[in-house]
């Protein structure tokens, strides 16, 4: 009920982008940028390319505003763009990335602070590490578990709409899930 | 029911439960089967361990200016497409001039670069005959009218009475 009623809004609204209501994009733009932002960062593990792709993305809904038709979801619709390009992203960049690249930004990156109470200095780094941690293991998947895995933790897709992003069967997806998450157990199974 | 992981069938719902996302009968029935399955139970466990290890990784907020250079960009892309959208109906026209000026302007260009020092007509020798002929006749004559003058005065030194 909620998907379906979420499906009708966003449709909606870019069907209003679609007759040329720019709010109604920017209401869109205001409603997903996160999500998205932060799905590609997952998946790129850079801020700035994340970023910058994340911008294509919102850039290639407004272009394709005049030819949009609610066929599917639109946030299938939105994060089939995004998977899209950063599948394009990583596969590009494999050759010239390594996993020192990997090492130069968690080292780089800002600690983030740990919320409500204020953590002691030893807190905040066992949390940098766990973190840290995370990353690498989220990072070691290949391209589409990795994809599917963000979409399925941190943006709640079913599985068929995964499947839709991504282009393959739901049972495809429920395999490659399960597969990657055996992965991630097994790597992550200390941090209880 | 079945055990999934022994069925490798509805491993989904293993998931979906460890993530707090199973509803209705299912949620039921897994958990009457965990209740009596070492390994569902192990497997729900490991997998909140998991899902609670990948809550820690928050992404950096997005940037305060996203929106703006989005919009620039937007911006940017409606420019570009007027001026497309300008030339675009001229296009059919003058695009098959293109080749064709380009064309032209290799000849002349060819034709004004190709500019010989100096002209030098070929040699024809019945030409040259034909001008020198004249000029060899009117000698000729000349050396006649020479050679009878001399004779004439070699006749008057022989016979002075004559020339009287």
């Amino acid at each position: 009920m909620g998907a379906s009623a979420a499906l009708d809004c966003d449709a909606e609204l870019m069907l209003r982008v679609k007759d040329g209501d720019g709010a109604s994009f920017a209401l869109l733009l205001g409603k997903h940028r996160a999500s998205v932002t932060h799905f590609l960062y997952r998946m790129v593990q850079d801020r700035s390319v994340s970023e910058e792709l994340a911008q294509e993305v919102f850039l290639r809904v407004y272009r394709s505003r005049e030819t949009y038709e609610p066929a599917a979801k639109f946030t299938t619709w939105l994060y089939r763009i995004a998977a899209h390009l950063a599948l394009n992203w990583l596969r590009d960049a494999k050759s010239e990335r390594s996993q020192e690249r990997l090492d130069e930004t968690s080292q780089g990156a800002p600690a983030r602070d740990v919320a409500d109470c204020a953590p002691s200095v030893e807190q905040r780094l066992v949390h940098k590490v766990k973190v840290d941690e995370v990353r690498r293991a989220v990072a070691a998947l290949p391209d589409k578990q990795r994809a599917a895995v963000l979409m399925h933790k941190y943006d709640e897709m079913e599985y068929s709409q995964i499947a839709k992003v991504l282009s393959c069967s739901e049972s495809a997806v429920k395999s490659l899930l399960f597969r990657a998450y055996e992965k991630l157990r097994m790597r992550l199974v200390h941090m209880a | 029911m079945d055990c999934p992981i022994k069925t490798q069938e509805h491993t989904e719902w293993l998931l979906d439960y460890a993530a707090g996302r199973l509803r209705g009968e299912r949620l039921a029935q897994l958990v009457g089967h965990a209740e009596t399955c070492g390994d569902c139970a192990r497997f729900v466990t490991a997998q909140r361990v998991l899902w609670n290890a990948l809550d820690r990784w928050e992404p950096e907020p997005v940037s305060m200016d996203f929106d703006r250079r989005l919009y620039r960009r937007i911006e940017a892309g409606k420019a570009a497409f007027w001026i497309r959208r300008l030339f675009c109906p001229l296009q059919p026209f003058w695009r098959p001039a293109v080749p064709l000026a380009a064309a032209c302007l290799l000849i002349v260009a060819s034709v004004m670069l190709h500019k010989p020092q100096a002209v030098i007509a070929p040699v024809d020798p019945a030409v040259r005959v034909e001008k020198i002929e004249p000029e060899q006749v009117e000698r000729t004559l000349d050396d006649l009218e020479m050679l009878r003058e001399l004779e004439v005065t070699a006749d008057q030194g022989d016979n002075p009475a004559k020339s009287l």
